[in-house]
């Protein structure tokens, strides 16, 4: 089928959202809670955009909104602006000391007014960490409570008996808000300490005992194969040293 | 007990209303002593029904065929009613009715003004028959809609629907028979059919009397769009707090499955359909349907985006088709009276009638069905009997509490889905809540969103962060620190959630708020330049005092002050010592003569 997407033609198979014909074909539209991995959510809003069909127009997400045949889509128009410029200030609002939230207060020329800065926060409630986590298979965060009270959390904030460590969590969060702190070879994140795995190779630090575990575990092996003895740089390096052995 | 023809019976209603005011132990009381005298207690002559609509006046007693209502009964009326109106054919006068209008007893309640202009449709059987007996509900043509929609073509049914123009009653008012339309097409199987009976907004219980007073009407409803589009599942998801609602379900579902009503090749169509009772959790927001969805399926009850209807892709990526208790109801009638009867009630754009909870300051409340098309002020004045006392009549709040307040000037607007909507509120599931002067319009904002802000999923930003915010400010104007630049900050968040909200109840959660600063402008402004609240409700911007000249110095302000606050001589105008007051306001709602005032 073929879209229209702010005037230029683009070719679009059933079954892609909006985002992802415009992403493919490298036009703009700002998102806060898409990752490619893990899909749209259509939580954030803030990939709004403005579809027209058969003369009618409707604001939509683009996330996750499917594309079909012959609608013109506008990825910016005053009324979105408005709708991308006040969720930044909301969120800017929520987490005023995240970086990433100044930055996007700044960038949609957000104004001044007196709504309350709450100094402590800086979780933007995107999510990514909870599909990262649910990605990795572990599930061991999700948001908790609903309405303004809602957050991540660890079910009732306790240590979570599935968490592996793996702070892929914190690896996605846009504002840094996930802490994990590292102290000799143990890494403290979700009210859990674990310990962590030295590099047969350099000795530094990859990846956690629990983490390795759980890849032993679904990939059915006994042993720690290579990729699970080395971190991610040695291994190649290992991996090339072994193919030379092979060729010689 | 004369001639078989005419053997009496009795109704006691037992909705949730009535048995908190003690319907159970009337009806126990009848079972207990008319079983004695009249043999009567096994047979179905004694009837704990479902509401009757005024619970402001419950528990009630209904006696057939004399139709004679008694109203506020307890159980030690039994045997004086026993034995003077259902022995003897007299009429115990200060049990019946007392009709707030002409101040005059009486003895039919069909015919009080509250009743005369009703219509009911949906409620047809709610408060006339025994929830609990199958028995009562085919002796009033039940079940005769399934058997007829059997025997008619799957398109012709979706056609008498479409052509019924019934609109989905649990606020959407999306077209039924268009949805069914939809779901037939689909070729995907299986097919679900849900029903919506997780009723949360605050002071409503349409759905609630039906579940509870005419469950088999639900599962008719159901089956006969199951049978149209091909499903063989059906859900009803039913609001946590509604026990009595799955009690009255369970045991229909269970005499349905006994009678070939449900279960494997039902009357011998071929049609296989069977229902299963899903409870909730407590979640406002499972109201809406695709959290509803979300919410069968175990998980946590949050919405999606509606780019492909249910219809399409629903309950676990099947087809299905959900509705709410009220359409489920209007849906056997359809077929029993025919789409072109059922479509001459209403407006051009809304067809049929409207059950709506009338709650709030009014002097009759309760349940109403209304046809389409009616006004609010018929709705409030002449059934509703308007505002109790002298106080006056201010704004009414339709549609739950995302939805807006109808000022006193837009009265005789006549409700339909889009003259609400026009009017910046909403039909949602049909709650009403009048409000007299007493109330402040910038609190009841608050109020509203005060609740939606504990009641969003907190999915989406804008109704997550955008109620906060909207909350924050309100707040604010209610203690007095408010600034003008606050209404344009209200207004343009407020249009922001609106178009930019996951869900209908984000989209609709600034309702409460632009509504009022629409129609309330002034008060606002009060609030915030004069720092005054004219309704005397917001404590900061309240001060009391008592208009010497309207004061007969009565002294009920000054014994229901929990302060002591107010002093004077009998038969002297009182004063207030605004060093002692707390503005708790009994003062102003216990004085008879509007003396109390607010400076």
């Amino acid at each position: 089928m073929k879209i229209l997407i702010d005037g230029i033609e683009i070719e679009a198979q059933f079954g892609e959202t909006i985002l992802e014909v415009a992403r493919r074909t490298g036009i703009h539209i700002p998102t806060l809670c898409y990752h490619e991995a893990f899909g749209g959510q259509g939580s954030c809003r803030f990939c709004m955009v403005e579809v027209t069909k058969n003369g009618s127009s409707r604001i939509v997400a683009s996330c996750t909104y499917p594309v079909n045949d012959g609608i013109e889509v506008k990825t910016s128009t005053p009324q979105i602006d408005k709708i991308r410029r006040n969720i930044a200030m909301l969120l800017y609002k929520r987490a005023p000391n995240s970086l990433f939230m100044q930055t996007l207060y700044k960038e949609h020329l957000c104004t001044e007014n007196n709504l309350v800065e709450d100094p402590h926060e800086k979780c933007i409630l995107c999510r990514l960490c909870v599909n990262a986590c649910a990605t990795m298979g572990a599930s061991a965060i999700s948001t908790v409570m609903r309405g303004t009270d809602k957050r991540v959390a660890t079910p009732y904030d306790d240590a979570s008996a599935v968490c592996i460590g793996c702070a892929a969590c914190a690896e996605v969060c846009p504002t840094g808000c996930i802490e994990v702190q590292e102290d000799n070879n143990i890494r403290r994140i979700w009210n859990q300490d674990f310990t962590l795995v030295a590099c047969e190779e350099c000795g530094k630090n990859f990846a956690t005992r629990e983490q390795l575990a759980y890849i032993m575990d679904k990939s059915k092996q006994d042993a720690p194969a290579t990729e699970l003895r080395f971190c991610e740089n040695c291994r190649r390096k290992v991996l090339a040293r072994k193919l030379e052995t092979f060729n010689g | 007990m004369g001639k078989k023809s005419k053997k009496k019976q009795v109704l006691v209603c037992c909705g949730t209303g009535c048995i908190a005011n003690g319907g159970l132990d009337v009806y126990q009381a009848f079972k207990n002593n008319l079983g004695e005298l009249f043999e009567l207690a096994s047979s179905d002559d004694i009837k704990a029904t479902g509401c009757h609509g005024l619970c402001s006046s419950g528990p009630f007693v209904r006696i057939l065929p004399d139709d004679i209502t008694y109203c506020q009964v307890k159980a030690s009326d039994v045997e004086e009613i026993i034995e003077k109106s259902i022995k003897n054919n007299e009429l115990i006068k200060r049990l019946l009715y007392r009709d707030p209008q002409s101040k005059k007893r009486v003895q039919n309640l069909e015919k009080v003004a509250f009743n005369s202009m009703q219509l009911k449709k949906a409620l047809r059987n709610v408060g006339l028959i025994n929830p609990e007996s199958l028995q009562d509900y085919l002796d009033r043509q039940g079940y005769q809609a399934l058997r007829k929609a059997l025997k008619m073509k799957p398109e012709a049914v979706v056609k008498e629907i479409i052509d019924a123009g019934l609109r989905g009653r649990g606020g959407g008012g999306f077209p039924t028979g268009l949805k069914w339309k939809a779901c037939q097409a689909t070729t995907s199987t299986p097919k679900y059919i849900v029903c919506n009976g997780d009723e949360g907004d605050p002071g409503a219980f349409m759905d609630e009397s039906i579940m509870e007073g005419d469950p088999h009407t639900i599962l008719e409803g159901m089956l006969i769009c199951a049978y149209t589009v091909g499903a063989s599942k059906g859900f009803i998801y039913v609001r946590d707090e509604y026990a009595g609602s799955v009690t009255a379900l369970t045991k229909a579902i269970s005499d349905a499955r006994k009678n070939d009503f449900l279960g494997e090749d039902i009357l011998g169509s071929g049609l296989n359909f069977d229902i299963e009772i899903v409870r909730g959790g407590g979640a406002f927001v499972c109201g809406e349907e695709t959290a509803l969805l979300a919410s069968i399926e175990g998980n946590v009850g949050e919405p999606w985006d509606k780019y492909v209807f249910p219809t399409e892709k629903g309950l676990w990526g099947q087809p299905t088709v959900i509705n709410n208790v009220e359409t489920w109801s209007n849906v056997p009638l359809i077929l029993l009276e025919g789409a072109k009867k059922f479509a001459s009630t209403g407006t051009a754009g809304s067809k049929g009638t409207k059950v709506f909870s009338l709650v709030g300051k009014v002097v009759n409340t309760g349940l109403v069905e209304v046809p389409m098309g009616t006004s609010l002020r018929d709705i409030i004045f002449t059934i509703g009997g308007g505002v109790p006392g002298k106080r006056k009549f201010k704004a009414v709040q339709t549609g739950g509490p995302s939805g807006g307040c109808i000022p006193e000037s837009l009265l005789d607007l006549k409700v339909d889905f889009d003259s609400l909507n026009e009017a910046g509120s909403m039909m949602g599931s049909g709650g009403m809540i009048v409000m007299d002067d007493r109330t402040c319009m910038v609190e009841v904002a608050r109020y509203y969103l005060q609740f939606l802000a504990g009641e969003s999923c907190g999915k989406c930003v804008p109704c997550r962060e955008g109620i906060r915010s909207m909350l924050e400010i309100l707040e604010r104007i209610c203690n007095g620190q408010g600034c003008l630049e606050d209404l344009d900050l209200l207004e343009d968040i407020g249009e922001s959630v609106r178009t930019a909200a996951l869900c209908a109840l984000g989209r609709t959660a600034p309702n409460p708020v632009l509504s009022t600063i629409k129609y309330f402008r002034d008060e606002y402004l009060e609030h915030i330049v004069d720092h005054r609240c004219p309704a005397g409700v917001c404590k900061e911007l309240s001060e009391f005092y008592i208009d010497a000249e309207l004061c007969n110095g009565c002294g009920l302000c000054s014994r229901n002050c929990p302060v002591d606050a107010i002093q004077g001589e009998k038969k002297q105008p009182h004063v207030i010592d605004n060093s002692k007051c707390i503005k708790c306001g009994e003062c102003i709602n216990e004085c008879q003569f509007l003396a109390v005032k607010v400076r």
